[in-house]
């Protein structure tokens, strides 16, 4: 039981942080005016270095998260 | 066709976009079908064999692939940033600051993304709440009797909605990601991606039902789907002449080009947004509960039940009147004209400035009038049939309406991305 609240509380963290990181990024969705057709995308802007670090720890969090997800999933079934 | 694909691929750079793009899509469909955690997996699956009508939630499960019944990491999809997406973007009418942001331009359009961004967020945790609360209390799918979250104190509870909103976010930056690296853009292709999961499914659910049934719905299928790519490529040609200009010793200008202004200049944004509101009652009256209240049951009956008529009814009037709003917004007439005078350009026969604004909102409102009602028909066309395959709960999603619309939009953009990029490539060696 004590793993399962250990994994829960790491899943919750991991999730604030992605969040975080998430909101972080440099939005470049573009909003739906770009959405289905239409606008059209500057691709002028190459990503700087800060994005790049930034893609690197969301995909680092990102992973723990998943582990988190698929531990809990294994844990609940074997329990 | 076939050589257009090679050279797709022959191509490293469109190469490596393709293949970057198939990748976060693989990412994405497997995240879809892992279980939140709290969730007991065989429970959700006994519960989904025997679920009957869902009305509209069948829809939302549509958008997020079959993922929000499993009540998986990714359920809410991308829902939540297309209903912050369409808030964001009817405030900037309301709200005189939103607005000048938009004028703004590139930095102005970047810090409504940022809003978008936060609102998606703050949705996310909203629906996560309600869906858990739903799943919770066994509203989810109807009368289903298995306990879908077996333990479930509010730690638990706390644990699903954050883990919800956190797949959420994952998909907001996928999305960003493929429109960064990948091709096409990616919150639509993310959509596309959820809808084309269901058709193995939908469609052998159909099969089930016979042979005939099953051969009738693919002509049927295939008969919209040539007719949406029929008006979808349906454009005016507006003839532009631009003056001829010396600068230097160079001729520019005195060309003749044309304005094109498409008949579904909207896409399919009316329809979505027609049924994500279509959607909020429904939501709001699982949320508060069924006490058997009259407005409670007029939503019942007239708003969730796809066949009544008020429900089709109001659907198309939504369509109908979001294709308008959603044109004024995004085709400023007037912006065009000042364009089109600045670089010396006009329509034959019409002076530039205001007399040429007022003729393209004419043209702009004509052409859009079959454009909107040809998006409400499609998108109300399979209503009609869900008294022909009886039982309420097929309504064949994936192969009429909105489903088909979504599908064919972005997948006729996504060619044209792909083919732009090609024309790039193949010109390069051309100019220099």
């Amino acid at each position: 039981m004590t793993a399962v609240l250990i994994l829960q509380i790491a899943l919750i963290v991991t999730s604030l942080l992605l969040i975080l990181l998430v909101l972080l990024h440099r939005g470049r969705g573009g909003g739906l005016s770009s959405l289905f057709g239409g606008g059209m995308q500057s691709s002028l802007s190459g990503s700087s270095v800060v994005e790049k670090n930034l893609d690197r720890i969301t995909l680092f969090v990102g992973s723990i998260w998943i582990i988190c997800v698929v531990g809990l999933g294994l844990l609940v079934k074997v329990s | 066709m076939l050589s257009a694909f090679r050279s797709a691929l022959a191509t490293p750079d469109l190469r490596r976009k393709i293949l970057f793009t198939l990748m976060i899509i693989a990412i994405y469909r497997v995240g879809a079908t892992i279980p939140s955690p709290g969730v007991s997996y065989p429970n959700v699956k006994r519960c989904l064999e025997n679920v009957d009508d869902q009305g509209v939630v069948q829809l939302l499960n549509l958008f997020s692939g079959g993922a929000l019944l499993q009540l998986s990491v990714f359920a809410l999809g991308i829902m939540p940033y297309i209903t912050a997406s369409i808030i964001i973007q009817l405030l900037t009418v309301v709200i005189p600051r939103f607005e000048q942001l938009k004028k703004e331009g590139q930095s102005g359009q970047g810090k409504l993304t940022q809003f978008t961004r936060y609102l998606t967020i703050a949705l996310a945790i909203l629906q996560a709440t309600g869906i858990v609360a739903m799943a919770d209390r066994g509203q989810l799918f109807g009368n289903c009797q298995d306990p879908i979250i077996p333990n479930s104190n509010i730690f638990t509870l706390i644990v699903i909605v954050v883990t919800m909103t956190a797949g959420t976010a994952i998909i907001m930056w996928f999305g960003e990601l493929i429109t960064e690296r990948g091709i096409g853009n990616g919150m639509s292709l993310l959509m596309f991606i959820n809808i084309a999961a269901r058709i193995p499914a939908e469609g052998a659910a159909i099969l089930d039902k016979g042979g005939v049934t099953f051969a009738v719905v693919c002509v049927f299928a295939l008969l919209i789907i040539a007719s949406v790519v029929f008006v979808e490529q349906g454009q005016r040609r507006i003839p532009v002449q631009y003056a001829k200009r010396m600068i230097g010793r160079r001729m520019y200008g005195g060309t003749s080009t044309y304005l094109p202004l498409k008949v579904n200049q909207a896409g399919v944004i009316p329809v979505i947004f027609a049924s994500s509101l279509l959607y909020l009652p429904d939501l709001i009256s699982r949320l508060v509960g069924a006490d058997g209240a009259g407005w409670q049951n007029f939503i019942a009956n007239y708003i969730v039940k796809q066949d009544s008529w008020v429900h089709i009814s109001v659907y198309f009037l939504l369509i109908i009147f979001f294709t308008y709003f959603y044109i004024t917004i995004t085709f400023n007439v007037n912006e065009r004209a000042d364009e089109m005078k600045k670089f010396g350009g006009f329509i034959p026969g019409i002076r530039p400035g205001r007399p040429t604004s007022e003729y393209l909102q004419f043209v702009l409102s004509r052409i859009t009038l079959p454009g909107s009602l040809y998006l409400g028909i499609i998108a109300v066309l399979p209503n009609f049939f869900l008294e022909v395959t009886d039982s309420g709960q097929n309504q064949n999603f994936p192969f009429g309406g909105t489903a088909v619309l979504i599908m064919v939009g972005v997948g006729l953009d996504t060619v044209k991305q792909i083919e732009s990029q090609l024309m790039q490539r193949n010109y390069e060696g051309f100019l220099k």
